[in-house]
């Protein structure tokens, strides 16, 4: 038994040396694709080419925004963190891109990119009820001020006449 | 805390809005802000044609202004910077108090970002980063920002703040971050989806918003009718934030 171990060790040692090397070559850990996938069947592009054509997107579209006022969807990268991101893991805690498992992370820590991104852009979808975020998630539609007045009282011209011919204080 | 002031904001506002309401019956209630600012289609860039302006009647705004201010807070999620000291905070908007020194007469009014039609800011800056977009609305394109704060130095206003400290879980809408300078943008994004600023929106009595390009907008017909005083019009800049009664 202990002979055959020994005729057989150089062979398992090589064995566990190729299988270390297989598994080096076993390429980017997967992405957490389950948040997206809970909302769509597909991305905004294809697979094959979001994963390799995100980063000109991304770039092309953040100079339409801030330069031209063009606030299409499609390339916004606040959509690609509403539908790729969870606000929090299943523990309650938060996934911010310092941590491998946020979806931008998931590849960029393997490839070694590093982005500045997320040093002004909300890494998470917003949640209602916290400190720093005080709206609902994604949608700025209604908003706080108007719910606590209901309808508002408005400035009238006639009003605005008034008050500047010296009427009201 | 935060959350505190803004109550205690609010409930002054609406008390001093009970106020005024008991006090002037508003006449003409349909005359709402809905129609001030219309949403553009997503795909179409911001146009020459409009020139977003505002106009503030610093009588009706029984707290100064204070309600609009944490209006932009909240929007915006500034000056609750972690690390900052009070000097240090952002602010975007505040309210400063006038006294005449003479009759000691004095009152209060919001300032931010003024909007000039020709922006010092725009012409220092070393990288384009500081620009006017085509409807006139001023402020930094924090791609090509590199923090170096000659607008800050040259906006006679002191419109803008500057972020000294790394941010996390900051507003989706309203990305700041560590080494750029920022200012009131005029609540582009909630412009270019048909509504009105932040602040305009919890001031209604006292704000009017809209395009000064278009002679039929309320705001155009409210300048005509009373005119306005723009702060500091002797450097002619051409703002186009208007007051009134100050
Ligand atoms: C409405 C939801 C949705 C939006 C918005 C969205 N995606 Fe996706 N994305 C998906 C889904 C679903 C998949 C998985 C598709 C599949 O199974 O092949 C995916 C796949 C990807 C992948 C490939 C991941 C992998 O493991 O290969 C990348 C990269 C990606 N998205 C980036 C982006 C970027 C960048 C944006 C913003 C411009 C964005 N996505 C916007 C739903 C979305
Ligand atoms: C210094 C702060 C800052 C940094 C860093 C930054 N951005 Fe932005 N970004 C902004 C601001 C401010 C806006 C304007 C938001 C608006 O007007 O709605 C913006 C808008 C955008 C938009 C258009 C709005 C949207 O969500 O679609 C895109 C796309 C974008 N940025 C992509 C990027 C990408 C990609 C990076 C990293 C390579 C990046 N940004 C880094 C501040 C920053
Ligand atoms: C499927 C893996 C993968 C996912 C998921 C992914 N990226 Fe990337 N990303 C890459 C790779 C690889 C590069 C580098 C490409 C290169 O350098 O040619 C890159 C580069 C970038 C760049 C350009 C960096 C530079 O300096 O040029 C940006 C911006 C970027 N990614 C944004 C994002 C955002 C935002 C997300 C999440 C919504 C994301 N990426 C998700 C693989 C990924």
């Amino acid at each position: 038994m202990s002979a055959i171990f020994k005729t057989l060790k150089p062979l398992l040692v090589l064995l566990a040396g190729v299988w270390i090397l297989v598994g080096c070559e076993a390429g980017p850990p997967p992405t957490n694709l389950a948040p997206a996938k809970a909302k769509a069947a597909q991305c905004v592009e294809p697979t094959a080419d979001i994963r390799k054509n995100h980063m000109a997107y991304l770039m092309q579209h953040r100079d339409a925004t801030v330069l031209a006022g063009i606030r299409s969807k499609q390339y916004s990268l606040v959509e690609c963190i509403n539908c790729h991101v969870d606000p929090k893991r299943a523990d309650g805690s938060a996934v911010h891109y310092e941590d491998r498992d946020h979806f931008c992370a998931s590849c960029h820590t393997y490839v070694g990119v590093k982005i500045d991104c997320f040093q002004c852009h909300a890494d998470r979808p917003e949640l209602a009820n916290q400190t720093n975020y005080q709206h609902k998630l994604g949608s700025a539609e209604s908003y706080h001020f108007s719910h606590q007045l209901g309808t508002p009282a408005v400035l009238s011209l006639q009003d605005l006449q008034t008050i500047t011919s010296g009427g009201v204080q | 805390m935060t959350k505190n002031l803004v109550n205690e904001y609010r409930r002054r506002f609406l008390a001093g809005l009970g106020l005024m309401v008991g006090a002037t019956l508003l006449p003409e209630l349909s005359n709402t802000q809905a129609a001030d600012v219309t949403a553009r289609p997503e795909n179409e860039p911001a146009s020459s044609h409009k020139r977003w302006g505002m106009l503030i009647d610093v009588k009706r705004l029984t707290d100064g202004g204070a309600a609009m201010v944490a209006a932009c807070q909240h929007e915006h999620g500034w000056g609750h910077d972690p690390q900052a000291s009070a000097e240090q905070q952002a602010q975007w908007m505040r309210v400063v108090k006038v006294t005449d020194k003479q009759t000691l007469h004095s009152f209060s009014l919001p300032v931010m970002c003024q909007h000039c039609e020709k922006p010092p800011c725009v012409d220092v800056c070393p990288t384009g980063a500081s620009m006017k977009r085509a409807d006139g609305i001023v402020y930094v394109n924090k791609h090509t920002c590199i923090g170096c704060r000659y607008c800050m130095m040259a906006c006679p206003y002191k419109a803008r703040s500057f972020v000294h400290e790394p941010l996390k879980d900051q507003k989706p809408h309203s990305p700041r971050g560590i080494g750029t300078v920022e200012s009131c943008n005029l609540c582009v994004h909630r412009i270019d989806k048909g509504q009105l600023p932040a602040c305009v929106e919890a001031a209604p009595h006292a704000v009017i918003f809209g395009d000064l390009q278009d002679p039929d907008s309320r705001i155009s017909q409210a300048l005509k009718a009373s005119g306005g005083t723009q702060i500091r019009a002797d450097l002619g800049l051409n703002p186009q934030v208007y007051y009134l009664n100050i």
